[in-house]
Parts: C-alpha cells; sequence; structure tokens
C-alpha cells in the first residue's frame, strides 16, 4: 500500500495503580505529548477521552475495537490475561493502531490488529514477553514525568521496536515479517476486502481478463480449477467446461466464482446468431473515445492470412473461413470448433490465434506486417456505425445480414463481446412468461412427486403410470426403455425429430449441448398435461415409437413449468434443458398457446 | 452517479443510553427486546449485492462463498468460541465487574453529591449483576430464548454496554462510532450545556440548582416524578411559558412544525421571562406531589446509539448513511424535545420504572416492552424508528402535539448504469439517462419541464397528507393535478400553481419517495422493457394489473409487446378511445420500473465531402490573404488536429517534436492512479485502452504522439469526461477491486498481453494525409460537442447548415446543434426549446435523411 495509511502505532497500558498509559507510540508525540526532539508538535488523538475504550472492561476485552475521534479511526484490540503472577491478577495492555477516520478499506488493518493482538497474547502467556521489559519503568514514571508517554529509552524495547516495524512495512510494503525469537514470528499482511463474487450459473460464459498460464508458480492446488482452466476461452458456458474438462459442474462454479472474486475473470453471455444485442447509456463513452476505438478494432480484427500461413491452425483457420464465406458464420463457431479439435493445445487467453501480442513466435511478424493494413482497414466510423446499428429487437442474424459489407474483417462474436466487455452493451434475454390462472390444472400433477389423491378411479392408473416414471427417474434410461416407450412415448416421431435436428442445428453451437439426459427434463410431458386424460395418454404411448429421443426427454420429472415465471432467460433454459431454444419455444406455445407470452428484457 | 447498491441499512437495533448523576450510565431501552448478539451479527457480514438466490446453481455456490472469506469469517466465528468460553468462564469475571461498578459507585457519589439518591441507583444495579449471573446461567442451562434475560444485550453485558456507550464530552454533537468486531455502534451524543441547559439561551442555571442542591433537591425530584405521570403536565408547562413569555413562546410553538428548522432564534426572546417561568415551573411541581420513586432532573447526557453490521466494503458508506440520515437528526430532534420538556429524560425514568419492576416481578421482556411502548412514546418513537429503517422504509415518529416528523435513509429512484453479472444488482431500479445532470447547462430547468410521476395513487397520497397538517387543501389540489403525461410547467399554468410551489412540492415528494421526475410521458415516444425490471416481482404483479386494468390486455402481454422492435408507444393503441387506458397502463409500468424510455441521441457526422470543400475554401482563403503560406496546408494541421485531439496540445505544451521518449515514464503509475479513482467496472469499461503491443511499429512517426501525453490537458477529452458515464463514482460507495495493487496487473481483457510485459505505446492507425483536397483524402469524423467546436469544426458545421435545402431546417440548424451533442436526448428537444413535437421529428429527420447524424438509442 503506497498510501502509508498508517498514522500512528501506540502501545497502551493499564497499571493497577496509575491507570492506562501509553507506554510506546510510534511517530513519537502521536498520541500523548513527548518531549522528543522528533515528536509531533500535536498528538493526533486525545487520548485521556478515549482511555475507557483502549482499556475496557473485561466484557470488550480480546475482540476489535474500532472508535472514531477527532477524525481518526483507532483500530486496537485489548488484552486482558488473567493470571495470578500479576497485581490484581490481570494484565491489561492494547496494541492499537491509528488512520484516517474517511479510509475506506480499513477493515484490513483490523485483521491485522486482531491477529497481532492475539499473538502478542501468546507471547505473554508463554514468556511474559511484554510484562518482562516492564520491569522499573513504571518507577522511572514514577520519578520522571507526570502526564504522557513513558520514557523509555526507545531502542531498548521490543515492543517498541515491533510497533516501529509494523509501521513502517506495513505503510511501505503492505506486508512484514518480524522474528521475535527463535520459534516465533510475526507475520502481518494487509488483505484488501474484496466484493464478493457474483453466483455463477451454467449459462454464462467466463472469459480470462489476464493470461494466468504465463504465471510461473502454479496458481492453486484446486485440481478443478486446474483442469477447467483451459476451456474458458470466452466461448465455453460454464456447463460446456464442465463437460469439456469432466469436472463436476457445482465445483466448476466454485472454480470460476473463485477466479470472479479475484478479479481475473468476467461473466459474458453465450454468443449466438439468434441473439439480440442492444445498446447501453454508455455507448457515448464509445463513440466520444477514441482510444476505445482503436482498441476495439484491435480487438475484433480478423487477421490477414495472405502472407502465407506459418502455423497449421491459421491455415486451417483460413480455410474454414473460405468454407463458411458466404453464408458468414461466426469467427467463434470456428473458434470453438477449432477448441473442440485440439482442446488442450489452445490453453492461452482465448483460442483464437489472432490475438494482438499473444507472443507467438510466428504470429508475431505477421501482424506486425498487416498491423498497418488491418487496422487502417476497419474504420472507427464502421465500428460505430456497426455498435449503433444494434437494437432491441433485432436478432444478430438479421442484422449480419444488414451490415454484411461493413462486417468485412471483423470477428463479429469478438465485437460483440468487446461492447459487452466494455459495458456499452447489453444482452436482450428472452424470457418467457405464462399467467399463473393458466398453469395447466389437475393433469401436472402427475408429473411432480405426490399426486393428489383424485377420487376418480382413473386415480390407480395414473398412479400406477407415476410410479413408472419416477421409477425411470434419475436412473440410467437404458434399462427402462422399453417401459417408458409403452407407457410414455407421446408426441409422435415426427416433432421428436424436428426438436432432435433443430437441437443439433442450432447456431448456439457452443455450448448448447452441452446438458445430456442427466439434467433433461420431462417437457413434453407438461407441455401436454393439460389436456391430456390418461386414456389420452395410453393411446398416445401405444400410438408413439419408442425413439432415443424420446427417452432423453423423459429422463427427468421436472417439467418445464418452472421456466415459465419470467425469471429464467432461455439461456437457462436450453442449458438446463440441454435443447434449442426452438424446441423449448414450440413446447411452450403447445402446452400454453397464447398464455405464454415471451418477453425480450 | 455512481453505480447504486442496494439499500440495506444493516440494522439490528437501537440503544438509547443516558447518563445521569443519580443513576450514572444507564441503557435505559433498547428495541427489539430480543437482540441478536453482537458475536452472531459479526459473523453474518456478507453484503446483499445479488439479492436473494432463486436459481438451483446459486445454493452450492453461495454456500462455496463462506469458504474464501474465510481469511475473515472463520476468524471471526474462531472469535466468537473464545468469546463464548471467557465469557460464561466463571464467577471471577463477574467479580471484577462488580468490583469496577463499586468504583463506578463512588464515581457517582461523587458527582450526584446526594447519597441517598446515588445509592438508590447503584444498589440495584449491584443486585442485578448477582441477580443477572445466575439467572443467565440458569438460562444456559434450559435454552431458553432469552426472553428473560434482563442482563444482556446484544451478548453484551449491559452495565458493560452502558458504560461503553457514554462517552466523554469530547464527543457532544460529534459521531460516536464505535466498532466491535464487525459491529458499529453509531451514535450522537447530546450533552447538557455547561450552563446546565439543552438549548443555548434556554432560562434555567443547573449550576444554580447545584449550589441550591439541598434546596431544591426535593423540588426538583418530585416535579419530575409530575413529569412522569402525565401529559398535563406539559400542556401546563406550556401555559406557563405562555404567561411568562407569551409572544416569542408561541411563536416557536409554530415552528416547531418543521423539524430541522428549530434554529431560528427559539427561546432567545424567553431570557426575561425564565426566571419566573422556572420559578412557576418548580412551585406547581412541588405542588403536584407525588413521591415513589426519588430520582434527580440530572441527566447530564443522552446518546441515541444504532447497532448495525455493514460488511466491511460498505462500511463507510452505510455508517455515514446512518448518521447522518437518521441518526443525528434523530438525535436532534430529541434534544431539541428534552430541551422543551425534559422530555427524553421523563421519558426514560418512565422506561426505567417498568423494567425495574418488569425485572423484580420475572416477566417476560417482550411483554414488558409492549408495555412500555404502549406507555412512553420515546419507546415507541424507537420501536417504529428500528422497525421502519432496518427494513428500508421511511419512519414517521410522532413525538407531541406540536413536533412530528419522518426519518429516512435516502435511496436511489433511477440510474444510468445496467449493472453487469458481476456488479451489484438492484433489479426494479428505473433505469434512465434522464435524471442524470448534465454537464453545467440547464439542470434547475429540467425540473420544469419534467413530470411528476406518483408512487402511489393521487388519493392515497392525499390521505396521507391530510393525517398530516394544515395547508392540505392546496396540497392535494396540487397532487390530484398531477399527471404523468404533462410537465409541471404545463400543469402549474393550467391550474395556477406557482411554478416554485410546484416544484417545491414535486422536490419534497420525490425525496419521501413518493414520486419520481420523469420525461413527460407520451404516446409518440418509445418505451421498452427495462432489462432491469423485477422480474421476480411478477407473480404479484400480475394480478394487481389484472385487478387494475381488467379489460386490458394482461401485464406479460403489455411487456411482451414493448418487449420486441421498439416502436412509438401509440402504435400499440389500438384505437383513441383507449388512449388515456393505455397511458395509464404507462404510468403503471413506469411506476414499477417495468419500463423505460427508448431515448434518441445522436452526433453530427462530417463527411469527408464536406471536409474537403471546407479546406479547399481555406486554401482559397489562405491563397487570398498570404499566397506564400500555401505550403502549409492549413486543412492538413487542422485535418490531423481532428484526428489526433492530443497533437494539438502537445505542440501547445512545447512545440518541440514528440518522440516516444517524452512519453511520461511512470505510465503504469497513472493507469493505477485512474484505477483506483475508475471502479472495476470502468477499468473495463471507461479506462483508456491499454496500448496494445501489436502496435509501435509506427512509432517514430512524426505525428505518433502517445495519448497520455496530451490527455489530460486536451479539450477533446475533457469534454467527453464528463458525459461519459462511466462510473467514477463508484469508488465512494463500493469498494474498488482495482485498488488491489495485484490487480493492477489486470488487463483489459481484449487487449491482452502478459503480465509485466513491456507496454509499447501505440498511435493513431491514420498516417498523415498528404495535403489535397479531395475528399478521397478526408475520413468522416463526429462532432463530438457542437457547442464546443474548435473553429475547424465551426466551419464544417456551418457548411452542413448551408447545404440544406430545406429552409426551415437550415434555419433551425443552430437549435438542432445544441442538442446534437450526444447527451441531450431528441425526445426532450420539445419542451427544452418550446418546440412542437410534430416538428422536432420533421427537422430531426430532414438532417438525418441527408446522412449528418450518427444516432443511438438508448434510456
Amino acid at each position: 500500500m503506497p498510501t502509508r495509511a498508517i498514522k500512528a502505532i501506540f502501545f497502551s497500558r493499564f497499571h493497577h495503580e496509575k491507570g492506562s498509559r501509553v507506554l510506546h507510540q510510534v511517530p513519537e508525540g502521536s498520541i500523548t505529548p513527548s518531549t522528543s526532539p522528533s515528536a509531533l508538535s500535536a498528538p493526533l488523538i486525545s487520548f485521556d477521552s478515549i482511555t475507557s475504550y483502549l482499556i475496557p472492561t473485561q466484557q470488550f476485552c480480546d475482540r476489535l475495537l474500532t472508535f472514531c475521534t477527532n477524525h481518526h479511526r483507532v483500530i486496537g484490540y485489548p488484552v486482558c490475561i488473567r493470571e495470578g503472577k500479576y497485581s490484581r491478577n490481570e494484565f491489561i495492555f492494547n496494541f492499537a493502531l491509528v488512520v484516517e477516520e474517511a479510509l475506506a478499506d480499513w477493515t484490513c488493518y483490523g485483521d491485522v490488529v486482531r491477529k497481532l493482538g492475539r499473538l502478542l497474547r501468546g507471547l505473554e502467556e508463554q514468556g511474559g514477553f511484554v510484562s518482562r521489559e516492564e520491569e522499573g519503568v513504571w518507577d522511572d514514571d514514577n520519578a520522571a514525568r507526570g502526564s504522557g508517554g513513558i520514557g523509555y529509552a526507545g531502542g531498548g524495547s521490543k515492543v517498541y521496536a515491533l510497533c516501529e516495524m509494523v509501521l513502517e512495512d506495513l505503510n511501505n510494503y503492505a506486508e512484514c515479517m518480524i522474528p521475535i525469537d527463535e520459534s516465533n514470528t510475526i507475520n502481518l499482511k494487509l488483505f484488501r476486502p474484496q466484493p464478493p463474487p457474483p453466483p455463477i450459473h451454467s449459462y454464462q460464459v467466463p472469459l480470462l481478463t489476464i493470461s494466468l498460464s504465463s504465471l510461473t508458480s502454479p496458481i492453486s492446488s484446486d485440481l478443478t480449477l486446474i483442469r477447467v482452466l483451459p476451456f474458458i476461452n470466452g466461448i465455453n458456458s460454464v456447463a460446456h467446461i464442465a463437460q469439456l474438462a469432466d469436472t463436476d459442474l457445482s465445483l466448476t462454479r466454485k472454480a470460476i466464482q473463485h477466479l470472479v472474486y479475484y478479479g481475473c475473470l468476467i461473466l459474458l453471455d453465450i454468443f449466438s446468431f439468434g441473439a439480440i444485442y442492444a445498446l447501453t447509456a454508455e455507448i457515448g463513452g464509445f463513440v466520444m473515445e477514441k482510444s476505445v476505438q482503436e482498441e476495439c478494432a484491435r480487438y475484433v480484427r480478423v487477421p490477414r492470412m495472405r502472407l502465407g500461413s506459418k502455423s497449421v491452425r491459421m491455415g486451417s483457420d483460413t480455410a474454414s473461413r473460405e468454407r463458411s464465406r458466404d453464408e458468414r458464420s461466426s469467427m467463434s463457431s470456428e473458434a470453438s470448433r477449432r477448441s473442440d479439435l485440439s482442446p488442450l493445445g489452445v490453453t492461452d487467453f482465448d483460442s483464437s490465434p489472432h490475438l494482438p501480442g499473444q507472443g507467438q513466435g510466428p504470429h508475431q511478424p505477421q501482424t506486425h506486417i498487416n498491423n498497418e493494413d488491418d487496422s487502417s482497414a476497419i474504420q472507427h466510423e464502421h465500428l460505430i456505425t456497426l455498435y449503433t446499428s444494434l437494437r432491441q429487437g433485432l436478432t444478430l442474424k438479421t442484422w449480419v445480414l444488414e451490415n454484411l459489407d461493413l462486417l468485412h474483417g471483423i470477428d463479429i462474436r469478438r465485437l460483440i463481446t468487446f461492447g459487452i466487455i466494455k459495458g456499452f452493451l447489453y444482452r436482450v434475454h428472452r424470457y418467457a412468461i405464462a399467467t399463473h390462472s393458466m398453469l395447466p390444472p389437475a393433469p401436472p400433477a402427475s408429473l411432480q412427486s405426490h399426486p393428489p389423491s383424485a377420487a376418480t378411479s382413473t386415480a390407480a392408473v395414473k398412479d400406477s403410470e407415476h410410479a413408472t416414471i419416477r421409477a425411470v427417474q434419475g436412473q440410467a434410461a437404458l434399462l427402462h426403455k422399453q417401459a417408458i416407450a409403452s407407457a410414455l412415448a407421446v408426441g409422435g416421431t415426427a416433432t421428436a425429430t424436428a426438436a432432435a435436428t433443430a437441437a443439433a442445428t442450432a447456431p448456439n453451437g457452443s455450448g448448447m449441448g452441452a446438458g445430456t439426459n442427466s439434467e433433461n427434463r420431462d417437457v413434453r410431458s407438461s407441455a401436454y398435461a393439460q389436456t391430456e386424460t390418461p386414456q389420452r395418454l395410453e393411446s398416445l404411448a401405444s400410438a408413439g415409437n419408442a425413439d432415443g429421443e424420446d427417452e432423453d426427454e423423459d429422463g427427468d420429472g421436472l417439467p418445464l413449468v418452472r421456466f415459465l415465471d419470467g425469471m429464467h432467460s432461455f439461456d437457462e433454459i436450453c442449458m438446463e434443458v440441454g435443447k434449442s431454444e426452438k424446441w423449448a419455444e414450440e413446447r411452450m406455445r403447445r402446452g400454453w398457446g397464447a398464455d405464454a407470452q415471451f418477453v425480450w428484457r | 452517479m455512481a453505480l447504486p447498491l442496494p439499500p440495506s441499512s444493516n440494522l439490528h437495533a437501537v440503544l438509547l443510553v443516558t447518563k445521569s448523576r443519580s443513576l450514572g450510565p444507564r441503557l435505559v431501552f433498547h428495541y427489539p427486546p430480543l437482540s441478536p448478539s453482537a458475536a452472531a451479527l459479526a459473523t453474518n457480514t456478507a453484503p446483499t449485492w445479488f439479492g436473494n438466490e432463486t436459481s438451483t446453481g446459486s445454493i452450492d455456490s453461495h454456500s462455496s462463498s463462506s469458504d474464501w472469506d474465510s481469511s475473515t469469517e472463520t476468524e471471526g466465528a474462531d472469535d466468537d468460541i473464545e468469546i463464548g468460553s471467557r465469557t460464561s468462564g466463571g464467577r471471577g469475571s463477574g467479580r471484577t465487574a462488580s468490583h469496577r461498578a463499586d468504583s463506578h459507585r463512588h464515581k457517582g457519589l461523587g458527582a450526584g453529591g446526594s447519597a441517598a439518591g446515588n445509592a438508590w441507583g447503584r444498589q440495584e444495579s449491584i443486585d442485578e449483576e448477582d441477580a443477572g449471573s445466575t439467572a443467565e446461567g440458569k438460562q444456559k442451562h434450559r435454552g431458553v430464548g432469552g426472553d428473560r434475560d434482563w442482563n444482556t444485550v446484544l451478548g453484551f453485558k449491559v452495565d458493560a454496554l452502558e458504560k461503553m456507550l457514554c462517552p466523554t464530552k469530547a464527543f457532544n454533537k460529534r459521531r460516536f462510532e464505535l466498532g466491535v468486531e464487525s459491529c458499529v455502534f453509531v451514535g450522537a451524543p447530546m450533552f447538557v450545556r455547561e450552563d446546565g441547559m439543552w438549548k443555548k439561551g434556554r432560562r434555567r442555571k443547573r449550576k444554580e440548582r447545584e449550589v441550591a442542591n439541598g434546596d431544591l433537591l426535593a423540588g426538583l425530584s418530585l416535579r419530575e416524578e409530575g413529569n412522569g405521570v402525565a401529559h398535563a403536565e406539559e400542556d401546563e408547562k406550556q401555559g406557563e411559558g405562555k404567561s411568562s413569555a407569551p409572544p416569542t413562546r408561541s411563536v416557536s410553538t409554530d415552528s416547531f412544525e418543521y423539524p430541522v428548522g428549530f434554529e431560528p432564534g427559539y427561546g432567545h426572546g424567553l431570557m426575561s421571562g425564565a426566571a419566573s417561568g422556572a420559578a412557576s415551573e418548580a412551585g406547581s411541581d412541588t405542588r403536584s406531589n407525588s413521591t415513589t420513586e426519588n430520582a434527580l432532573d440530572d441527566m447530564t447526557m443522552f446518546n441515541v446509539v444504532f447497532v448495525l453490521n455493514p460488511p466491511a466494503l460498505e462500511y463507510q458508506l452505510r455508517v455515514k448513511e446512518m448518521y447522518d440520515n437518521v441518526t443525528r437528526k434523530y438525535a436532534k430532534a430529541l434534544k431539541y424535545e428534552q430541551a422543551r420538556f425534559q422530555y427524553v429524560w421523563r421519558e426514560s425514568k418512565k422506561v426505567i420504572g417498568i423494567k425495574q419492576r418488569a425485572k423484580e416481578n420475572g416477566e417476560t421482556l417482550s411483554g414488558t416492552w409492549r408495555e412500555i411502548i404502549s406507555v412512553s412514546p420515546l419507546a415507541k418513537s424507537i420501536a417504529i424508528m428500528f422497525d421502519a429503517i432496518s427494513h428500508e422504509k421511511i419512519a414517521h415518529i410522532h413525538f407531541d402535539r406540536t413536533f412530528s416528523t419522518s426519518f429516512q435513509i435516502p435511496q436511489r429512484d433511477s440510474t444510468p448504469f445496467l449493472p453487469n453479472a458481476m456488479e451489484p444488482q438492484m433489479p426494479g431500479l428505473w433505469l434512465t439517462t434522464s435524471n442524470v445532470a448534465i454537464g453545467d447547462d440547464l439542470d434547475a430547468p429540467m425540473t420544469q419541464h419534467a413530470a411528476l410521476l406518483l408512487l402511489q395513487d393521487s388519493e392515497i397520497l392525499v390521505k396521507e397528507f391530510e393525517g398530516d397538517s394544515k395547508a392540505n387543501a392546496f396540497l392535494a389540489f396540487c397532487i390530484r393535478n398531477i399527471v404523468p403525461t404533462k410537465s409541471l410547467q404545463k400543469i402549474a399554468l393550467k391550474h395556477n400553481i406557482l411554478g416554485a410551489d410546484m416544484e417545491y412540492i414535486a422536490s419534497h415528494l420525490v425525496y419521501w419517495r413518493r414520486a419520481r421526475l420523469i420525461a413527460p410521458l407520451h404516446p409518440r415516444d418509445t418505451y421498452i422493457v427495462s432489462p432491469n425490471a423485477d422480474m421476480s416481482a411478477l407473480p404479484s404483479a400480475i394480478p394487481t394489473f389484472a385487478a387494475r386494468f381488467s379489460t386490458l390486455p394482461s401485464l406479460p402481454k403489455m411487456l411482451s409487446m414493448l418487449s420486441s422492435t421498439p416502436r412509438p408507444y401509440k402504435t400499440f393503441i389500438p384505437t383513441n378511445e383507449h388512449r388515456e387506458a393505455y397511458m395509464d397502463i404507462l404510468a403503471w409500468l413506469m411506476r414499477g420500473g417495468w419500463v423505460t424510455q427508448l431515448r434518441t441521441f445522436a452526433w453530427v457526422r462530417v463527411t469527408p465531402e464536406i471536409k474537403a470543400l471546407v479546406a479547399q475554401e481555406m486554401e482559397r482563403e489562405a491563397l487570398a490573404t498570404n499566397p506564400e503560406n500555401v505550403r502549409r496546408h492549413p486543412s492538413d494541421d487542422s485535418q490531423s488536429e481532428i484526428f489526433f485531439p492530443d497533437k494539438r496540445s502537445s505542440f501547445l505544451s512545447g512545440g518541440r517534436p514528440s518522440t516516444p521518449l517524452r512519453r511520461p515514464p511512470r505510465r503504469d503509475d497513472e493507469d493505477s492512479e485512474n484505477n483506483a479513482i475508475l471502479s472495476p467496472r470502468a477499468a473495463y469499461r471507461g479506462s483508456p485502452a491499454r496500448p496494445g503491443s501489436d502496435a509501435g511499429s509506427t512509432s517514430s512517426n512524426r505525428t505518433a504522439i502517445p495519448l497520455s501525453a496530451g490527455r489530460p490537458t486536451s479539450p477533446m477529452h475533457t469534454q467527453s469526461k464528463p458525459h461519459r458515464p462511466s462510473p467514477l463514482h463508484l469508488k465512494t460507495t463500493s469498494p474498488s477491486r482495482s485498488s488491489n495493487p495485484s490487480l493492477h496487473a489486470v488487463l483489459s481483457p481484449t487487449s491482452p498481453s502478459m503480465p509485466g510485459q513491456a507496454q509499447t505505446h501505440h498511435r493513431s492507425p491514420s498516417p498523415p494525409l498528404p495535403a489535397h483536397l479531395t475528399p478521397s483524402h478526408f475520413r468522416a469524423s463526429l462532432v463530438l460537442s457542437p457547442q464546443k467546436a474548435n473553429a475547424m469544426e465551426a466551419r464544417w458545421l456551418e457548411k452542413i447548415g448551408a447545404s440544406f435545402d430545406d429552409d426551415e431546417v437550415r434555419e433551425h440548424w443552430p437549435m438542432l446543434l445544441r442538442h446534437l451533442d450526444g447527451r441531450h436526448a431528441l425526445e426532450d428537444m420539445n419542451t427544452r426549446e418550446g418546440i412542437k413535437r410534430k416538428r422536432v421529428a420533421g427537422l430531426v429527420n430532414g438532417v438525418r435523411k441527408e446522412g449528418w447524424l450518427v444516432i443511438v438509442r438508448h434510456w
């Protein structure tokens, strides 16, 4: 901490006859007036008015006490040791430090004081570290002086030295290591409080802000973290990462949350061409700041390959770009393809090779050569035009088609990502709302774990069926394939395959396929439940065929209903269900008809 | 403008402590009766930035958060255990405590000078302690919830707490802030004046009384008893006051309506009548001869203490908010009442008496508290205060007939920033830039042009005010006439209300969270579903909406319509008859933060053609005036000036050729300074681009001036600063992540490079242009602020203005320019300039058609 935030450190003691006294203070004169030539002219605080907080009653000892006085904040940790060897059977002292009252994050000093207090307590209990050097001091005091600080010969006291060192080291280096004796060392470090990390959702896309791979020492012994890191590339969603790294989803989330906490990671949304992005109020900053535009131009530029590809990856990149030129498919899908192909090869910050400054030998000269060319190729004006033409209600796909000419040589995914990172774009998520009264009435009970006591004769039939369903829940589908097929194959092949293809061909190539059967929900049943009677179910069941898709869909009992409260974006729904947006929408429309409203927000 | 944090008072208890000569420090009242222990509070300090988790995933991720906070949290927990073991440790502590109490008693004796009175107080308290420790022990065994635990508050022994919360006189009227672990006690101690009065210029002289202690003792204490019995006393007193100094007194009682302003010379004229007043009071008291207890009117200090446990990151903010808005104001109000009627001390004794009795009878705390609150207005006010403030509401405190007031911690009603996934979430907060003050120009008039959106129905509001007091006929009239579709100015004009009155009412309503200033709702404007809408409120909002607008589309339907491609609101209105209802819907949606206006902002785009034209013109001019100077190519210089705004300043700053070496050596420091000011978000968003490592090949170019060199002085940049709504102030409200030294290594994710890699500076990508004056040698650019355009820009704008075919557009071009700076919404133009909306649209379209505008739309 370069701020020299600690204004003073002092050590005060309660003497059974003389009351509370300051024994040591650094700098001199900061707490009580001192005659020393180097002393401060006036004390920072008035010691007398705060003694009751420095040396408080028993109740308040051994905990961190802070209080403000005279625009300073005194942070102390009064220690009270009760032992027979002391006069009046107790020994009370306080090692306190003084900071500015307005200091924003003073709590890290509190931690230091607390630790010091406990340490001193331990040292005193072990060998009388504090009390030993007091011998004679109080007598001197009697003779020498009336008020104020006690006339120690400053050099002789270990506690004084401690005050001095802690002040200097913490102010200069934000940490200190002070050997006390052969078995004790004081290690202190100031840890700034960090904002709490947000909850991590499986549908979020993490992007590292620093190159962790360049760090020499391993960043963590967290195995999940180490496994997960290579797959964090700004494209893969958390769920996808967990799948790729073969790690538990909740552990993956936790690992990513760690990275967010330490500020080395930011969260994006799943990029897809069906998504909508719109401007926030901060677009003004982009338009007005040339430097941001330059940064953007560098970031979104697609590298020129015509000088001959020096690496295989570059070559394949070009090829794939040419292949998909007419469709103007995203760089992101390429990137994800690349990372899919060689997930271990690309462990860098981002898998795309044209990252400026990635520092990989072969690329360097190339980017150099193309630098002039490229950055002038992307005109800032074009960037502004592109960004400002994004708006609510306009999918990326349409936007791309409208702006084909301007997008030449621009990585669309990066263009969007840049806006998100800088905060002048936001993703307009889509939510589904079913009016509450319109929720399917009784039948969906079949999908819940506790069917209501239906008095009809069909109840038994129902129940048996539910039993089947429930039996299936959570198990590997294989065993029960036939059972499910006969009992529940609803919906017909046509839709099922349509859904399947929809899922497969969905543009959200980057991680949509992550959720597999274990995560699947019984969407169809819920969608149908509104109208289906058991009889109908049965007839359908006989009509239906045992398609692989069907099974997957029926894997779990939780219906799509729970997503219809307007709280769950389609990103989330799709991730949970493991299906495409189209599929989910279709199901909702079929199940709820006009009662399902879709809101972009 | 800062990224707002969710309101959260973190208030956990309110304590009233008094110090008197007879009783010493006393914890008179605390609320809630069953307070959580401070130790428990200390461990629970996670900020509520992300609301209550709803999704499945967050449960484990949430629980995980405690894992790595261990550095602080587990330590805290350990600490609690330690504390617990130590305090429960034994009789020893009890002994010292009583010892201290003894010493304390001696002190009390010395100060009070009345052995009898003090003995009464202290004797009791010693008994308390003994009883307390046994009772405590019992409770621990029984595991009862502590409803009979009379001796601890917040997990502290009452007497210890009392002592801690009674600071020395040095804290008079200062902020008293005592932190115990992560709990903080915020108070505003009020001391009696040296002359024994609570207000400057009050009558009685306490010192005199002390001199005459023996004589007055009986009378005074009796008087206090009398006070405690009934309100009649209060009236009597006032009556006396009037008789002794009628005019002043009546004036001052009138002014009591206004809590903050009780300074206006209250009681100055009373000095003359003081003596007689006091005498007669004393006399009357002696007569009203009620006796059970025997206490002195001798309070020397009282301290209202609010106990918070703010998260470490929000500590300063929360404590400051609480102190400035609630603690201090409340204490002031109490002091004012104390000065008038000995309010605090009278009530305190009442409360102490009840507590004493209840404790002796072994009653429960909660029962007793109910009784106290029903009997004592002071206790009741504390309870109200706690209930309201701890739930982020407004506390309406009624002190007595003539004085009631409200307290709140003000909340933000809008924000221009949409928080990203990693920032504090405040769903439901209105998202708009319309409340952002734009620079220096036009601040005040905006209130006039804004409309007032009542957050409650006007009738409810009117009723509320009727409860309040007098001049409400006018107020009710105003409120009833407020419509969100008309600007305040228009309403005022229409109903003959003074503009200033209207504004005053508006600001009052806004401050007390009853209304919001919005741009007048208009069917021609575009509204979108706010990305910050609180979707979790849907389930309750849908039926409310349905009940209110039963024949109209449902809430989800409305939201769905508004969330597709943005269209003017009128396109959703089926027929003219529906117009009013739909505007009501819109107002309702605005109220709940469901929708926000999509506003249009624009800059002027200068095309190469214009630039070429101007350049040619200038060359001609230059030729005409000074033929030798042709070579200088004025256009070139000014041209590059626009492209390289920094160049100009660097020329100014010395005129010597800039080389890369002139780059300030401590660029890193500068950045880190920036970062210290900027929020983490700004570090990503607003902070100047980190020079990428890929540039630099051209750094030897003549025009290669490091951006950083000229930035601070470049007018362009300083202009852009105030506009860019980067949350510059986040630092003050929320902890800045970037202040972490280790994070200076963090690079912008968009221009990553290895940490520690030398940063090469970069330059603008465009090479200097040869001075050919054809459009192909110019690039289009934007005029960021036409009002502050430099000479070249002004010429361009002039040229553009001259190019319009439409006379009307040409005529209004200068007026339009005032709004084409990217910060003034074009929607506001009609009200500001006083032109018809349609006409504005026509003008803007005229300019837009020609392609002169870069238009952005956001809230």
